[in-house]
C-alpha cells in the first residue's frame, strides 16, 4: 500500500550538501509492523517525516494506496494526514491544556464527527489502552508511560491507514517501553493496524513483522528480524 | 475554514483560557477593562459637562426655544401680540418676553454696569426655573414696584473668595441699591431676593418687573427683547419650531441647540477630537498588548502548533484558537469593565464633580458602550489573528524542531 521508489531527502548546508536521505526504494504492505532501525544520523526520521506527509522529497515518488502524495497541495496533504494518518512521537505532544479525552477526541471535532459518537469511540479506546478511569486527567497528571499511550490512542482513534511512531519509547523506562510496545503489538495484530516505527534499541526487534536498517541514508539490510 | 474548524478552533481557545496560567489571564483582561474604561470614562465627563451646560440653558436662560428681533431690528415689535400668538401655537407650553436695557448699580460705593431684565413674572415662572433658586428672599411679584433681584455673581457673597468677577460686595434680599438706568433715570430698588443656580452665567442676571421698567421709562412698553418659550414636555423643539414659523411669525425662531451649536459649535468640534485621541490610545494599547500576549504565546508552543498540524489541524485552526482566546479575554475585560463604570457612574451620581458652572455627572450612553466594544473587538481581532497567522505560517518541520 506504500510504494516508495528512489527517495531522496538533502539538506543544504552552506556549501555542503547533507544527504539525509540518498535514493531509497521499498513497499510497504498493508496490516505490517514495520521497525526502521539504524545508527544516530543515519536517516530514520528523515525518512519516517517523509512517509508521514509532514515533509517533502527532495527526490522520488511515495505513493500511498496508488495515489502520488507528493501531487497533493498543502492542505490536501493536512487532510490527508488527519483522516488517514497516525502519528506517535517521542515527547508524547499531547496538548497539555486538555484532558486525556479531549487530546483523543480532538481531531473528532475536526472530522465533524457527532459527540455522542466520538464519545463512545473515545472510551472504548481509553479502556482498550488501560486508561478510562484517567480520562478526566490533565498530562500532568500522568506518567510518561501512561502519557505515551494517551498519544497512542489520539493517533489510532479514527483507525488510520498508517501509524508512524518514531522512538515513541526513547523517553521511557524498560517496563514503560513494554507496555507501548506490547500495546502496539496489540493494536497491530487484532485491529490489523499498519504501524511504522523507528527504534534504535536491539531488543525491540522481536515486536516487528519486518525491519528496515539505515545507514548514511541508504538502506543496508530489510527482512525479518 | 468550515464549522468544524471554529469549533475545534474555540474548543482549543476555551481550554486553554479555563486551564492556562491564571496569572497572565487576570492581567490582560484587567488590561483590557482598563482600556475599556479609559475608552469611555474620559469621554463620559465631558458629555456630562456639555449635558449639565446644556440643562442649564434650557432651565435658567432661554427654555427651549428663543424667538429674537429680525436681524436688522433692535427691538420686536408689539411683543404682546406676538406671545399672544406664539402661545397658540401646538407645543408651545408658554412663551414670556423679556425687554433688556443697560444700567449701573451702586451700593456702598461698589458700582457694576450690567443688564437689566424686565420680566413678567407670571409667565417667567412657567418658562424658566429660576424662580426655584431664589436662595435668599423672594422672586419677584406681578404688578410690584420698587423691587429687584438679582444672581449672586452680582450681589457677591459673604465670602468674597467665592466671587468670580466684581460683584457689589455683598448685598442681601432687604437691601437698597442704586440702580441709574441709560435713560438717565435713577432708581432705589430695594432688593426682593438673590438668585444662585450654579451657572456662572445665570448668576450675573438681574430683573425687575415689566412695570417697573415701564416706570422708569414713562410709557408702556409695547416692543420686546426677546420672547423664550418653553416647549411642551416630550415635543420635539424643531416640531415646534417649524410650527411657529408656519403661523407665519417673522422674527427670529431658534431652538437651544441652534444657539449652543453656533456658540460651541468649535468647543464641541475640539471634545469630539478629545475623545477619538483618547480612543484612539487605548485601542493602540489594546492592540500593542494583546499583539504581546498572543506573541508569547504562540512562540511559547511552535512545537505544539507543529505538532497540532502534524494530526491534521490546519492552520486556520491554530490562527482561530489565538484569536477566540483574544474574543474571550476582550469580552472577559468589557464586562469587568462596564461593571466598574457603572460603579464609577453611581458613585459619581451620588457625589458629582463640582465644576464652576455647576455639578457634572458622567454620561454613558448605550451607544458608547456598544461603539467602544465593537472597536475592541475589532482591534482585538487584530492583535490576536496577525502574530497567530505568523507563526502557524510556519513549516511543520520547522515548528516541530523548535
Ligand atoms: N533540518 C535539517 N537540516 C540539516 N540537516 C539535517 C536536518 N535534519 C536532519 N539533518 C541531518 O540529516 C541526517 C539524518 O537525520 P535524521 O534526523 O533523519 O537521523 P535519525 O536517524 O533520525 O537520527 P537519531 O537516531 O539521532 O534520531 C543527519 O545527518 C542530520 O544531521
Ligand atoms: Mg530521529
Amino acid at each position: 500500500m506504500i510504494e516508495v521508489f528512489n527517495l531522496s531527502r538533502f539538506y543544504q548546508m552552506g556549501h555542503v550538501t547533507v544527504r539525509a536521505l540518498n535514493g531509497v526504494t521499498f513497499t510497504i504492505k498493508k496490516g505490517q509492523f514495520i521497525g526502521i532501525t539504524g545508527a544516530s544520523g543515519s536517516g530514520k526520521s528523515t525518512l519516517l517525516h517523509l512517509l508521514g506527509l509532514l515533509d517533502r522529497q527532495t527526490e522520488g515518488t511515495i505513493k500511498i494506496g496508488g495515489v502520488d502524495v507528493s501531487t497533493l497541495s498543502d492542505h490536501e496533504r493536512t487532510l490527508y494526514r488527519l483522516k488517514k494518518l497516525g502519528y506517535v512521537f517521542q515527547d508524547y505532544a499531547l496538548v497539555p491544556e486538555l484532558t486525556v479525552e479531549e487530546n483523543v477526541f480532538l481531531t473528532s471535532i475536526v472530522r465533524g464527527m457527532k459527540q455522542t459518537e466520538y464519545m463512545q469511540r473515545t472510551d472504548e479506546i481509553l479502556k482498550r489502552i488501560g486508561l478510562f478511569d484517567r480520562k478526566t486527567h490533565k498530562q500532568s497528571e500522568l506518567s510518561g508511560g501512561q502519557q505515551q499511550r494517551v498519544s497512542i490512542a489520539r493517533a489510532i482513534v479514527n483507525g488510520p491507514e498508517i501509524l508512524y511512531a518514531d522512538e515513541p519509547c526513547a523517553n521511557l523506562d524498560s517496563e514503560s517501553s513494554k507496555t507501548v510496545l506490547d500495546l502496539f503489538k496489540q493494536i497491530n495484530q487484532e485491529m490489523g493496524q499498519t504501524i511504522v516505527m523507528v527504534s534504535h534499541e536491539d531488543w525491540h526487534l522481536q515486536y516487528f513483522d519486518r525491519v528496515i536498517t539505515l545507514r548514511d541514508g541508504g538502506i543496508i539490510r530489510d527482512g525479518i528480524p | 475554514m468550515n464549522t468544524n474548524g471554529y469549533k475545534t478552533s474555540f474548543f482549543l481557545a476555551s481550554r486553554s483560557i479555563m486551564r492556562g496560567s491564571r496569572g497572565s489571564l487576570y492581567l490582560t483582561v484587567l488590561i483590557i477593562a482598563m482600556v475599556f474604561i479609559n475608552m469611555i470614562f474620559m469621554p463620559s465627563i465631558i458629555m456630562g459637562f456639555i449635558k449639565t451646560y446644556e440643562d442649564q440653558f434650557i432651565a435658567y436662560d432661554i427654555g427651549n426655544i428663543l424667538v429674537s428681533p429680525k436681524t436688522d431690528d433692535q427691538y420686536i415689535e408689539d411683543i404682546d401680540g406676538l406671545i399672544e400668538r406664539l402661545n397658540s401655537v401646538p407645543g408651545v407650553f408658554r412663551a414670556a418676553g423679556h425687554y433688556s436695557t443697560g444700567a449701573t448699580l451702586r451700593y456702598k460705593g461698589n458700582t457694576l454696569g450690567t443688564t437689566i431684565n424686565a420680566i413678567k413674572p407670571n409667565d417667567e415662572r412657567l418658562v424658566t426655573n429660576i424662580h426655584k433658586r431664589i436662595k435668599d428672599g423672594d422672586y419677584l411679584g406681578e404688578g410690584e414696584t420698587g423691587q429687584i433681584i438679582m444672581g449672586i455673581q452680582v450681589s457677591g457673597h459673604r465670602d468674597k473668595a467665592e466671587d468670580m468677577g466684581p460683584t457689589l460686595g455683598y448685598v442681601s434680599s432687604g437691601d437698597s441699591v442704586t440702580v441709574d438706568f441709560t435713560n438717565g433715570v435713577s432708581r432705589e430698588l430695594r432688593i426682593k431676593g438673590i438668585i444662585e443656580t450654579g451657572s456662572y452665567t445665570t448668576d450675573q442676571g438681574v430683573y425687575i418687573t415689566w412695570d417697573e421698567m415701564e416706570s422708569v421709562l414713562g410709557h408702556p412698553i409695547t416692543e420686546g427683547s426677546y420672547v423664550i418659550i418653553k416647549t411642551d414636555p416630550g415635543v420635539h423643539e424643531d416640531t415646534v419650531k417649524t410650527q411657529i414659523y408656519r403661523f407665519g411669525i417673522a422674527e427670529k425662531v431658534q431652538t437651544w441647540e441652534d444657539i449652543l451649536k453656533e456658540a460651541m459649535g468649535r468647543a464641541i468640534a475640539d471634545f469630539a477630537m478629545l475623545n477619538s485621541i483618547t480612543i484612539i490610545v487605548s485601542l493602540i494599547i489594546a492592540v500593542v498588548i494583546l499583539f504581546i500576549v498572543i506573541m508569547i504565546k504562540t512562540l511559547s508552543s511552535r512545537r505544539q502548533i507543529g505538532v497540532l498540524k502534524a494530526i491534521g489541524l490546519d492552520k486556520g485552526i491554530i490562527v482561530f484558537n489565538y484569536v477566540f482566546q483574544v474574543l474571550i479575554m476582550t469580552t472577559l475585560g468589557i464586562i469587568l469593565g462596564i461593571i466598574v463604570l457603572e460603579a464609577m457612574v453611581a458613585i459619581l451620581t451620588a457625589y458629582p464633580f463640582q465644576f464652576s458652572d455647576g455639578s457634572v455627572t458622567p454620561v454613558v450612553t448605550t451607544a458608547d458602550l456598544v461603539n467602544n466594544t465593537v472597536l475592541l473587538y475589532g482591534a482585538g481581532f487584530f492583535a490576536g489573528y496577525i502574530p497567530a497567522w505568523r507563526v502557524a505560517s510556519e513549516d511543520i518541520m520547522t515548528a516541530m524542531r523548535a
